[in-house]
Formats: structure tokens, C-alpha cells, sequence
């Protein structure tokens, strides 16, 4: 009996193509739109980011070490610690050490590093290609040095020119070349203190270790994003397209004409329930397999994202069946306009559909009680490669929605004898 | 075999169906004749089980229904008024989920499907969705689909409404069908007077929720035994004719419509002279002044005062 309501559901759907295409096309396009439009809030370069940076030193590093061990055994300091501190300088090494950060595995994608005479400046300026120029002036190492060797008051600054467009490669370069002081002034001033760096951050271990795990996973891509808040708000709409089918069935006496052949009312509910899930899941399938091929969204765990997804389809269930019994009790389609019009956009946007919301954020937290947010959640989770385990909470909270969802829907599912 | 007691239907402001008592016996054709909002399909949704009354009771074969109606749902067939089909489906899709729904499996479900389809004429359609089909062809599949079960009553809310005079002949036609041959109990709901007249043998006439006459044909027309109808007709009316018609004592009932008007008189006036002298003091040129056959659609503007359909 119930499968009779599937394959006729199967048969509509099948007959309307244009449904199938707002229920599944259009995700699809909006991963694509998105993905690319707002695509770099997230990835930080997915889209193309990398930019050339020109790198000028007014002065050769190695000479200016040379000077300023020079000028140390111009001093009255012993011999052993002009020795040492020589050799201390030549490890340092300011610019060299600026040079491998720009070289490390994470900005070498992003920054293209070409290092230039000084006297090419002019040209570079006028030349559109780059987007950031650094400067390291005349002594730049030699006064880096002196302040953390010799505890010197200069105050050596880099260069930095960015052009107009460029900003965000200039906002780039300005964070590294901040962090990067900041380290080196700490690193260096602990070393000079005595103290190991590494005593340091043992310290502190357990705000770093969260970090460092956080940072252990995968990233998550854009298009990898959007594929999920696309799919946990679309499937929602499947939840309003079945309860429009099963109010059109009770306006046209098709409900009717199946309780006066003893088709048990809860039966009919139980239908109402199935089709939402089996056709939410047909169609969040469907866009994860396109989205699998064309964007590269590949689950590392393929039972737990199997397990989020009956989950969600489940409470996609319990929204049809609740949606269904409030248009039968009030004989109108208005409550299931008012939720694909209105609560489904609200839904989508505390969920983090649209953008991220920012981890342990107020809207975040809003968001995860919502059930296309909190399967949004897990499914970001388990695509970062965490578990089930990690997720219990948001499962949880999709499964009493569900069951809420079908209670209400139980209690305002009209009796026999109401109304037709 | 299946009967209404004393049925009240109330919604939030209307009465629908006020102390409705009604009969059917096994074979019998009944039509339910009623205009728009009268409260036929309240009635007939109360009878078949779907809708619970206010008050009153309903009893198969001396059974309660309003209760436990299941030996009365396996024997109903009911035509909804609204085309109850999924417009998205074949004609033969729609007759198997229904008869899926009715328990019907496999050669008896195919068997059945086939042969109603034969019925109603659709065997050549049976694959085209319902969608492509014209008004006449829904209705008749709207039928087709109360049918697969074997109903022994077929329960009928307007089935004729909106189609063209052919589907509308083929239908009556085919109800007339399974009557003969299949002794088929029929309750027939309908606005038109004359689908019922033709139809049925017994008949029921409802008006805001009342009923206001039932019988046999015959029966019915007797309440007019006392009266006559008569048909006038000119070129143009006056208002000043008009309003002495309305004035006079001895017509109980008038209708215009155009260029006739039908008169609702007492039999033992001689009303002839009486019309042409009021005719001529208004200046009304007859051309003709008829004495009609009484139709039910008399008896229904001498009970109500009012046309069957407005
Ligand atoms: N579900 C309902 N709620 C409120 N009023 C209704 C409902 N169904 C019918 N009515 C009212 O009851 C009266 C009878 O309606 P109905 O039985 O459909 O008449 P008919 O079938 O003779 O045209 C009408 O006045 C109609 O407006
Ligand atoms: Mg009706």
C-alpha cells in the first residue's frame, strides 16, 4: 500500500521535470554561483589569489652581517663573545629567514617571491603585474641585529607598497611581515633571555594543542561548502513540494476517495513521511554524486556522511508530515507557502547556507538548532575528517526535531469526521 | 438497504444538511436534486462515511455507520464531484493505484481495469496521461475509478458537471447501463432537473439544507396537481406588466427569463381572459400562451420560489 504512494510520487515527479530541475538543478547552480562568487571569504585563494611580490634589498644581507661583526671586534668586548654573537648574527639573518617564510609550502602557491635590484624600483612601481613591492632599506639587517644582539633603539622598518586593486594582497603581506616581527622579536628575545622557546610553549599546551588539531584537518573548499548548504536548504524545499502533492491530494478528493476505500489515515501519514525521506534522499544523492564529479567533493568517510544524511532526510520526513497535517486541519496551502517562502530562507541563513557563520559564533550557535544547520555542521565536520563521535550533539538534536516534527504532526493531523 | 436518520450537518455559520431522512433500497436509481449550495454533497459525504454529522444517524442494512463504517466502505463507490484523479498519470496508472488501494492484485486488478475501461470508453486512452484528456473523458475515468471494486452502490455527486452533451449522454447512459444489467444501486446528485427526471425513480429535492419534497416522479408532479404552469411569451415584457402579474393574487409563482415567462397558477381560475386583459392594459403584444407539462423544475420554483439554477 505504501509503496503504491512511492511509485505514484516516483511517477509525478518523473512527469514534472521542471520540478526536478528546481529541486535539483537549482542547487546545483547555486553551488556554482556561489562557489565562485563568495568563494574566497572562505578558501583564501581557491580562486585565483597567488600575486607577484617584488622583493628589493638596498643592501646585501651578508655584507651587513660582515659590518656589524666588523664593527663588534671594534669594540671592548671580550673575544669569546664577539665570537659568539658573530656566530649568533650569521644564523639570524633577518631577510634570509623573511625570504623562507615567503617560500614556505603555504604562501608559495599564493605569492610569486622575484627578488630585484634596487634600482629597478621605478620600473616595478609602474609595472602592473606585481602587487606588493617589500623594501628592506639600507642597514635593515644589520639595525635588526643591533636591537635584539645589542639591545640597540633603532626601530628598523620594512617597506611595504601595495597598489590599488591589490589590497588584499598588500593586507596579506602586511599580516606576514606582523607576524613574522613579532616571532622573531619574541624568538629571538627568549633565546637572548635564556629561555628555551620551547619550555615556552609547553607551557602553554593545551590552548595550542586545540589549534594545532583544528588545523590537522582537511580544509574545506568553497565549492565543498556550498555543495552542503545548497543541498541541507534545497532538500528542505522537498519537504514543502510533498506536502503540496498530499494538500493537492485532499483538494481534489483523491484522500477522499482513498479513506472511503479503508486506506487507513495513518497509513497515509506514514506515506506522506516515507515519500519526504526517500525522495530528500534521492535528491541530496544526487547533487553530492554531481557535486563528487564536478567539484571534487569526496567524503572520507562514507558511512558517516551515509548516517548524517538519514538523519536529516528523517527530520525532512517529520517537516512533510507536519506541514501535510496543519494544511489538512486549516484547509489551506498557506502554511506550506509561509515555510518554503519564508522559514526555509531564515533556516538556510542561520544555518550557514549562504556563508560561514564563524566557529562558536552567536549566529553558529543559533544555527545548529536548526535542523538544515545542524546537518550542515556534521557534514562539514565529517568532511574535515572528524566522526560520528564528534557529532552526537548535532544528531541528536536533528532526531528530536524529527520526532517533534511528527508529534505535532500526529496531534494536528485532523480525525475522521472533520471537515472535507 | 442504506439510510440517512434525522441528519444535521453544521459548519462554523451554516447548516448545511438540516434533519435530512433518507432511504435507499437495493436497484433503485434516487436523485438528489438540489441547486448549488443546497447541501447535496454534504448529505452524500455523510452517507458515504466520510464526514461525521452533527447530529443523527447513518444505517446500512439496519447497522450504525457513523461508528465502525467498514462493511459500508466495501460496498460504496463514490464519484466525487471534483475530478479525483492524479492529472500527472495514465488513465490505466491512476486505475491501478486505485485498485491497489482497494486490495485488488494482479489478474483480478488487470481483468477489472480492462473491463471498466471498456465501460466508460476509454480502452483506447488507457495509456495517455489524464492531463491531455478533455472534461468528458475525466469524468468518466472519475467514474471508472469508483467502479474497480464492484461497488454495490454508486454514490454520484454531479458527475456531469462542466462536459460536453455527448460525454453527458454517454454518462447517463452508462449509469442507465449498469443499473439494467448489473442491478447496480445508484444515488444520483445533480443540479439539472432533467438528467434527474430521466435517471431516476425515486427523488429527492433539497434547498438550503432542507428537503422539501421527495417520491417518485409522479409523486413529485402531483404537488402541482393542484396548480398549472403556463408559459407566455412576446417580443418584449413591460414593467408595468411584470409588476401587475406579481400583484395578482391568483399567480403563485413567476419566473422571467427573456422572452418567456413561466406562471405558476391555480387550476380552477380561468386565468386566460384574466392575462390577456392585463396583457392589453399594458400593452403587451402575446404571441403565445402555453399550458406546460410539469416539470420538476416547476415544483422546485413552486417550493422555493426560485429557478434551480440562477
Ligand atoms: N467544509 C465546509 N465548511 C464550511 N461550510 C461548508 C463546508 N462544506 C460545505 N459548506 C457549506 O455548506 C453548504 C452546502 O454545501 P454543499 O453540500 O457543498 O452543497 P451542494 O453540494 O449542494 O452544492 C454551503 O453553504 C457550503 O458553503
Ligand atoms: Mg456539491
Amino acid at each position: 500500500m505504501i509503496f503504491q504512494m512511492i511509485k505514484k510520487q516516483f511517477l509525478q515527479f518523473l512527469r514534472n521535470p521542471v520540478e526536478i530541475l528546481l529541486l535539483i538543478g537549482l542547487p546545483i547552480i547555486l553551488i556554482t554561483i556561489l562557489g565562485n562568487a563568495l568563494g574566497n571569504l572562505i578558501d583564501g585563494g581557491e580562486v585565483d589569489l597567488t600575486f607577484k611580490l617584488a622583493l628589493i634589498e638596498h643592501e646585501d644581507e651578508a655584507l651587513q652581517v660582515e659590518n656589524f661583526v666588523t664593527e663588534l671586534g671594534s669594540g671592548d668586548l671580550p673575544d669569546e663573545v664577539i665570537t659568539e654573537i658573530a656566530a649568533i648574527a650569521e644564523s639570524l639573518a633577518p631577510i634570509e629567514t623573511f625570504k623562507e617564510v615567503l617560500h614556505s609550502e603555504e604562501l608559495n602557491d599564493m605569492i610569486i617571491v622575484e627578488e630585484a635590484y634596487a634600482r629597478e624600483l621605478d620600473a616595478i612601481k609602474a609595472d602592473d603585474s606585481y602587487a606588493t613591492i617589500i623594501e628592506f632599506p639600507k642597514n635593515f639587517s644589520a639595525d635588526v641585529l643591533e636591537n635584539i644582539l645589542l639591545d640597540g633603539e633603532m626601530n628598523p622598518e620594512v617597506i611595504i607598497h601595495y597598489k590599488a586593486g591589490s589590497e588584499i594582497a598588500g593586507n596579506i603581506i602586511q599580516q606576514i611581515v606582523t607576524m613574522y616581527q613579532e616571532e622573531y622579536t619574541l624568538g629571538t628575545f627568549l633565546g637572548n633571555n635564556g629561555i628555551d622557546p620551547q619550555q615556552l610553549q609547553k607551557m602553554g599546551t593545551e590552548s595550542k594543542q586545540e589549534v594545532s588539531s583544528a588545523s590537522l584537518h582537511e580544509p574545506v573548499s568553497a565549492k565543498a561548502y556550498y555543495t552542503i548548504g545548497m543541498i541541507v536548504m534545497n532538500v528542505l524545499f522537498m519537504a514543502t513540494t510533498i506536502a503540496q502533492y498530499a494538500f493537492r491530494e485532499r483538494q481534489s478528493h483523491i484522500f477522499n476517495r482513498m479513506i472511503i476505500a479503508d486506506f487507513s489515515r495513518w497509513v497515509y501519514f506514514i506515506g506522506i513521511l516515507l515519500n519526504a525521506l526517500i525522495f530528500a534522499w534521492i535528491q541530496a544523492l544526487f547533487v553530492y554524486i554531481f557535486a563528487y564529479f564536478a567539484f571534487d567533493v569526496i567524503w572520507p568517510n562514507l558511512p558517516d556522511f551515509l548516517i548524517v544524511t538519514c538523519f536529516f532526510t528523517l527530520a525532512v520526513g517529520g517537516l512533510a508530515v507536519l506541514l501535510t497535517a496543519i494544511s489538512f486541519r486549516s484547509n489551506s496551502e498557506q502554511i506550506i507557502s509561509f515555510f518554503s517562502g519564508v522559514v526555509v530562507t531564515i533556516f538556510a541563513f542561520l544555518g550557514g547556507s549562504f556563508f560561514p557563520s564563524g566557529t562558536g559564533s552567536f549566529l553558529q550557535k543559533l544555527g545548529d538548532y536548526t535542523p538544515n544547520g545542524a546537518a550542515m555542521s556534521a557534514y562539514l565536520s565529517i568532511l574535515r575528517g572528524e566522526t560520528i563521535a564528534d557529532n552526537i550533539d548535532h544528531l541528536v538534536f536533528i532526531a528530536c526535531f524529527a520526532i517533534g516534527a511528527i508529534i505535532i504532526g500526529v496531534i494536528s493531523y485532523p480525525k475522521r469526521g472533520a471537515a472535507s | 438497504m442504506l439510510e440517512l436518520i434525522d441528519i444535521t450537518k453544521k459548519y462554523k455559520q451554516t447548516k448545511a444538511v438540516k434533519n435530512m431522512n433518507m432511504y435507499i433500497e437495493k436497484g433503485e436509481i434516487v436523485g438528489l436534486l438540489g441547486p448549488n449550495g443546497a447541501g447535496k454533497s454534504t448529505a452524500i459525504s455523510i452517507l458515504s462515511s466520510l464526514l461525521e454529522p452533527t447530529s443523527g444517524d447513518v444505517k446500512f442494512e439496519n447497522k450504525s455507520m457513523i461508528k465502525n463504517p467498514k462493511s459500508l466502505r466495501q460496498i460504496v463507490g463514490i464519484v466525487p464531484q471534483e475530478i479525483a484523479l492524479y492529472e500527472d498519470l495514465s488513465a490505466e496508472e491512476n486505475m491501478k493505484f486505485f485498485g491497489r488501494i482497494y486490495r485488488l492484485k494482479g489478474k483480478t486488478l488487470k481483468n477489472k481495469i480492462s473491463e471498466v475501461l471498456e465501460q466508460i470508453g476509454l480502452t483506447d486512452r488507457r495509456k495517455d496521461i489524464v492531463k491531455t484528456f478533455s472534461g468528458g473523458m475525466k469524468r468518466r475515468l472519475n467514474i471508472g475509478v469508483a467502479m474497480l471494486h464492484d461497488p454495490e452502490i454508486l454514490i454520484m455527486d454531479e458527475p456531469t458537471v462542466g462536459i460536453d452533451p455527448q460525454s453527458r449522454n454517454y454518462i447517463l447512459q452508462t449509469v442507465k447501463r449498469l443499473n439494467k444489467d448489473r442491478q447496480m444501486t445508484v444515488l444520483y446528485t445533480s443540479h439539472y432537473m432533467e438528467e434527474v427526471e430521466y435517471l431516476c425513480d425515486r427523488i429527492y429535492i433539497m434547498d438550503k439544507g432542507n428537503l422539501i419534497a421527495s417520491g417518485t416522479k409522479d409523486e413529485i408532479k402531483q404537488i402541482l396537481a393542484s396548480e398549472n404552469t403556463i408559459s407566455l411569451k412576446a417580443d418584449h415584457w413591460n414593467e408595468r406588466f411584470i409588476t401587475n402579474l406579481r400583484e395578482n393574487p391568483q399567480i403563485h409563482q413567476m419566473k422571467v427569463d427573456g422572452n418567456e415567462i413561466v406562471l405558476v397558477v391555480s387550476k380552477d381560475v380561468n386565468i386566460f381572459s384574466k392575462l390577456a386583459h392585463l396583457a392589453e392594459e399594458a400593452n403587451v403584444q402575446l404571441r403565445a400562451v402555453d399550458v406546460k407539462q410539469v416539470t420538476l423544475e416547476d415544483v422546485f420554483l413552486h417550493l422555493t420560489g426560485r429557478a434551480l439554477r440562477d
